[in-house]
């Protein structure tokens, strides 16, 4: 049973890190694991590659803590966002676009059929409409939709100011709702 | 109008279908980082000691590298009046010439 340390803040238990200490990594991961594989899921719509990702990306955390700084990073979160983000990208770019998955499971299967079939054709137009977005403003939506961070801790993820967001988020909307006015 | 489509597009937003991931996930990763080691930070003299393990020179190229050194601090400690003696040579030439051309 690994030891969760809820009493530790993540900079503590990343200051473990660095001194070497496996428990404090475990913690880490055990707390975040979940939350960056929505990320991660969000940008390459496949769970295989959305768990590789967040694999890397702590393994990286691992080998070398010191690439975190307590005094430059304000926020491990807000820090690894970028860096899980990062990585996301660079797959994307090696690799070719994921295609949706045709079996899309259903939100709610208390729903009619006829519901059944509006709600998935939704998803998969909204799924292919946000992964025709630019990419920043793609991002700019998953970190405030899916991992419901506020406005300025998106910013601070996405290194731009909180006025860029805003307008980014902004942008993305009013594209989607061009785009999916037909499902509105 | 307007206001309704935001709404409901930030409902649509919200309720984005996910695939949880495998229960085993945190632990899969922290397995793998148990069996990975750690990079550990280098004290600046071991970084210089390892960097100068790296090179192998024989030792003919050590002589021939000090001698090298030695005969530029040798050449950058000559002292002033060298230069001074060979700007005076450039004004005896020149003024050498200029008698020179007086004569013709």
């Amino acid at each position: 049973m690994p030891v969760t340390w809820p009493d530790k803040e993540d900079n503590e238990l990343l200051a473990l890190v660095q001194d070497g200490s496996h428990p404090a990594f475990a913690a880490l991961v055990e707390r975040h694991s979940e939350r960056f594989y929505r990320l991660a899921y969000r940008y390459l719509q496949n769970r295989e590659a959305a768990e590789d990702m967040v694999q890397d990306a702590f393994l990286k955390l691992w080998q070398d803590p010191r690439k975190w700084q307590a005094d430059k990073n304000a926020k491990f979160t807000t820090w690894f966002y970028r860096i899980v983000v990062n990585l996301c990208l660079d797959w994307r770019k090696r690799k070719r676009p994921v295609a949706l998955d045709e079996d899309m499971p259903l939100i709610d299967d208390q729903e009619s059929a006829d519901q059944v079939m509006i709600h998935r054709q939704e998803q998969r137009v909204l799924e292919k409409e946000i992964a025709a977005l630019p990419e920043r403003q793609r991002t700019a939506l998953n970190l405030c939709f899916d991992e419901g961070l506020s406005n300025q801790d998106a910013a601070d993820a996405m290194g731009v100011n909180l006025k860029a967001l805003q307008s980014l988020i902004m942008r993305a909307k009013t594209t989607l709702k061009e785009r999916m006015k037909a499902y509105l | 109008m307007n206001d309704n489509l935001d709404e409901k597009l930030d409902n649509l937003l919200r309720s984005r279908h996910i695939e949880p991931p495998s229960a085993d996930l945190a632990q899969r990763i922290i397995l793998k980082a148990g069996q990975s080691p750690q990079t550990k930070p280098m004290p600046l003299w071991q970084s210089v000691r390892e960097l100068f393990g790296e090179f192998h020179l024989p030792k003919p190229a050590y002589v021939l590298a000090s001698a090298l050194v030695f005969g530029i601090l040798i050449g950058l400690s000559a002292p002033q009046e060298t230069y001074i003696a060979a700007e005076d040579g450039g004004a005896a030439i020149q003024s050498f010439l200029s008698a020179d051309e007086a004569l013709l």
